[in-house]
């Protein structure tokens, strides 16, 4: 079956009911669902028909820039959470970008995806959803573990060690700590949750065997990128804190 | 200059350290040590005491450039520090710090901490080496660095600092968190060293007593100001200034 907009305004009825159980119970949240209701509405007509424009015009230079797009969006929302003392935007950007279009590229050049938007925008918006995570768990967790291991690193640094060598340890528990919610889906994919990609596909009535074939290319490609995130955030980011003379800067003492 | 090499260590030059720090919601500048010049001959057991506050840790952390001085210059053999690979004077002017911090593993990886990082090829029978020389038993290597004594973990953190086989030593309050024996080894030890390898030693303590027991000259160190300085016990026992007097007779603590 297909949807068409009569079925949208009847599924509006389990929205009344929230907006029901949160009268009457008092939580008081039915402003939120209500805004959070148009909003869900305006964004994803709105992408909607942007995608539908994109894939009608199929050219490259479209794509290129919707992913790119899609990047600064991505890196904005993963760079801007945490107050740190290093350009959280622009390290999240440029090492989602390159987790996204190395990952992207390589699928093209060995020929499991063609230059199509609808494949390469579907698994770009996927690859950099999962990136933008991992960057900002990287983010926050590389500014604990400075502040937190203080002495610990200048005594490392004390003995001759550079910034690099003292900050071992918590390159490795950061890389590891950001790649865990990707590292967990792996374990449990197909277990507890159908994943989105392969999901849409069932809905969309491909067979199941099908879709599950997309869904470990998926899989595949999400922990490429996000191992390349998650190092390249890390390892920028940490340089933030240290002096070239292999000090923690100021701030931080 | 080579007779400037032959008696002088280090030489402090007018050496002023200006800190950010915040206050409330602003940021506001103090200065924590004033204009100060001392020189410290080689081989000789320099304590540096003063009230806590006065700037004595900030002094160590100048000397090996954990962070760097606002104005002034410090020379170690007649070369300017500034001018030297930061890594290489850590090497040559070891720090120990007050509360001894042991990383994760045994004692041995602790105690050729700095050579591994340098990739060392030959480390047969340096840890037992070191581990004796702090007057330590080897059976001591092969234990968790977290089940040690307090007393046990400075002198694990003592032997760390001399691996790398520095010309001065550092030691920041090094028995201030020691109990009374312990103390008294860590002084022996202190003596000991200087005997034993020659070392340079400039100590940091607020303990008039301490500082006439190990130390061999020494300057007195007020708000970021050198009061006076001098041969140790005369210093302390027939101090000039006032505020030296008021210190000793423990007004100032």
């Amino acid at each position: 079956m297909t949807q068409n907009f009569y079925h949208v305004l009847i599924s509006l009825a389990l929205v009344a009911v929230a907006l029901g159980i949160s009268w009457y119970e008092k939580i008081r949240v039915e402003k939120d669902i209500a805004i959070g209701t148009l909003r869900a509405f305006i964004q994803l007509v709105a992408i909607g028909y942007a995608l539908e424009f994109i894939f009608d015009l199929n050219k490259l230079w479209l794509i290129l820039l919707t992913i790119l797009v899609m990047v600064m969006a991505g890196a904005h929302t993963a760079g801007s959470r945490t107050k740190t003392l290093v350009p959280g935007v622009r390290i999240s950007a440029f090492s989602i970008g390159v987790g996204t279009f190395f990952t992207l590229g390589s699928m093209l050049i060995l020929g499991i995806i063609t230059i199509d938007p609808k494949y390469v925008i579907p698994l770009g918006g996927m690859i950099i959803g999962n990136s933008m995570n991992a960057s900002a768990l990287a983010l926050e967790r590389i500014d604990s573990e400075v502040k937190n291991k203080k002495a610990e690193i200048e005594q490392a640094l004390a003995l001759g060690a550079t910034a690099c060598q003292a900050l071992s340890r918590s390159y490795k528990i950061t890389v590891r700590a950001s790649m865990i919610p990707t590292l967990n889906l792996m374990k449990v994919v197909g277990l507890v949750q159908l994943p989105g990609a392969m999901t849409g596909m069932i809905l969309a009535g491909a067979s199941p065997l099908s879709a599950v074939l997309i869904q470990i290319i998926v899989i595949y490609m999400l922990i490429s990128a996000v191992t390349i995130t998650a190092v390249i955030t890390t390892r920028i980011a940490q340089r933030g804190y240290f002096t070239k003379a292999h000090q923690l800067v100021e701030r931080m003492v | 200059m080579k007779n400037q090499m032959g008696e002088i260590k280090l030489k402090l030059e007018r050496i002023t350290k200006r800190r950010l720090i915040r206050q409330n919601e602003d940021m506001e500048e103090i200065t924590v040590l004033k204009d100060i010049s001392v020189e410290i001959k080689p081989k000789e057991v320099f304590a540096v005491v003063g009230p806590s506050g006065s700037g004595k840790s900030t002094l160590l952390r100048l000397l090996n450039r954990l962070e760097d001085l606002s104005d002034g210059s410090i020379f170690l053999d007649g070369q300017n520090i500034k001018d030297m690979d930061v890594i290489a004077l850590r090497r040559k002017v070891a720090l120990v710090f007050q509360v001894p911090i042991l990383f994760d593993g045994t004692v041995e990886r602790n105690i050729l901490f700095s050579l591994k990082i340098r990739e060392e090829p030959n480390l047969e029978g340096v840890a037992e080496k070191y581990i004796n020389l702090v007057g330590l038993k080897r059976n001591l290597l092969s234990r968790n660095s977290n089940e040690l004594s307090v007393g046990q973990k400075q002198r694990i953190s003592i032997a760390r600092a001399l691996t790398s086989e520095p010309e001065v030593l550092l030691m920041d309050e090094p028995t201030s968190a020691l109990d009374p024996t312990a103390t008294h080894n860590i002084e022996s030890l202190i003596l000991d060293l200087k005997s034993k390898i020659g070392l340079t030693i400039v100590f940091v303590t607020h303990d008039i007593e301490q500082a006439k027991r190990v130390g061999e000259r020494g300057m007195v160190l007020v708000n970021g100001e050198k009061i006076e300085e001098g041969e140790i016990p005369y210093l302390l026992e027939n101090p000039q200034n006032s505020i030296t007097q008021e210190f000793i007779k423990g007004i100032l603590t």
